[in-house]
């Protein structure tokens, strides 16, 4: 019964509930299907709440211990546990709010001439369009600078980039490896 | 190295790692396939199928025909965006380690349809916004609730604006009397003749 359920607890946690599946479930192990409902619920939880924390073997063992179940059951719940950790953690994962995120940039150089204003001008621009990416959602933002600014831009990046080298960031990236 | 068709950079690494793929194309074969990704490169369908039959007799793996195809577009755009003309290409490829005949029936493709590339290229250039059309009208007012003898003449404008992106027009539309669309036309006129004088 265990496996029944445990694939239940898998599937809504990949694809949300899944009614149908539970009453098909109930009628075959003859059982209600409230509780069938209650008892992947349960299952899911244990699985999200362990996966979440990263429980050890040992400590998962001592917290279903005190539900009283047969041996047995405990070793099966252990091996469901640890065989769909790592996926139950890939799809927590993508639940965290992102934000949005860089997908193109257009550019084009102009020089302005003249304006109603203004004659005999030489002007240089550049006009981006950043286009950016948050969840399945496109958007675009304009602008637009001067070739100074652009340089200081340039500027500030290249900075950033380098920072990826200094001997502190160096020490951080080699400790989370 | 540098190489003009990469806009004086070095060539990416890919692009480099691809070459060794195109030269197992026979290169009769190889300016077919040019030829269906010029007709990509200038919005026409390109067509699928017939490469895949091209690239059969060389026993590319689907990863490999996706790859050839990219590397084809790469080479022949970055070829466009940098003016570089087909004899130039055609001895940086032999450099990058792409045979003679393989750079040379590549290049006559490039050749054929390299202005049109390039025109294509300047069309999808950024661009705010684009003026779609313009719809006029011109009324004459009779009379309104604060004064009983009006008569004047009214222009209503309509610019039709496209969005690229989205690919919706948006209707700009507004009234304007006689002298504000006189100063209008002579503001826009010596907007044009300043355009003439830079063609």
């Amino acid at each position: 019964a265990l496996g029944e359920l445990g694939q239940l607890a898998l599937e809504q946690l990949r694809r949300g509930a899944a009614p149908r599946a539970c009453e098909a479930a109930a009628r075959k192990l003859n059982i209600d299907v409230d509780t069938i409902q209650h008892g992947v619920e349960g299952l899911a939880y244990l699985l999200t709440e362990s996966s979440k924390l990263m429980i050890s073997e040992i400590d998962f063992q001592d917290s279903i211990h005190v539900l009283g179940f047969s041996d047995e059951l405990n070793k099966s719940l252990l091996q469901l546990y640890l065989d769909n950790r790592k996926e139950i953690r890939s799809i927590l994962g993508e639940l965290a709010p992102r934000l949005p995120s860089y997908h193109s940039l257009e550019w084009r150089l102009d020089v302005q001439l003249a304006s109603r204003s203004l004659r005999q001008q030489i002007k240089p621009a550049v006009t981006m369009k950043l286009h950016l990416n948050q969840n399945e959602d496109q958007t675009a933002q304009v602008l637009q600078t001067d070739p100074a600014t652009l340089l200081h831009l340039i500027q500030q990046l290249e900075q950033a980039l380098g920072e990826m080298k200094t001997n502190h960031c160096r020490r951080i990236v080699r400790n989370m490896k | 190295q540098r190489f003009r068709f990469c806009g004086d950079l070095d060539c990416p690494d890919w692009v480099l790692a691809e070459i060794s793929t195109l030269a197992k194309i026979s290169s009769v074969k190889l300016k077919l396939i040019c030829a269906q990704v010029l007709r990509d490169l200038l919005g026409e369908n390109i067509e699928y199928e017939k490469i895949l039959k091209l690239t059969s007799d060389a026993k590319l793996e689907s990863g490999d025909v996706k790859a050839t195809i990219a590397v084809l577009s790469f080479i022949l755009s970055s070829a466009a965006k940098h003016n570089v003309d087909s004899e130039s290409l055609s001895s940086e490829l032999q450099q990058l380690g792409l045979p003679k005949e393989h750079a040379s029936g590549l290049c006559r493709s490039y050749e054929e349809k390299q202005s049109s590339l390039q025109d294509s290229l300047r069309a999808c250039s950024l661009r705010l916004s684009q003026l779609g059309s313009v719809c006029w009208r011109v009324d004459y007012t009779l009379s309104s609730s604060e004064l009983q003898e009006v008569n004047e003449p009214l222009v209503h404008l309509t610019f039709n604006v496209k969005d690229r992106d989205r690919g919706r027009t948006t209707a700009v539309s507004m009234t304007l009397s006689s002298d504000k669309f006189r100063v209008l036309l002579a503001e826009l006129k010596q907007a044009q003749t300043l355009m003439n004088t830079l063609l």
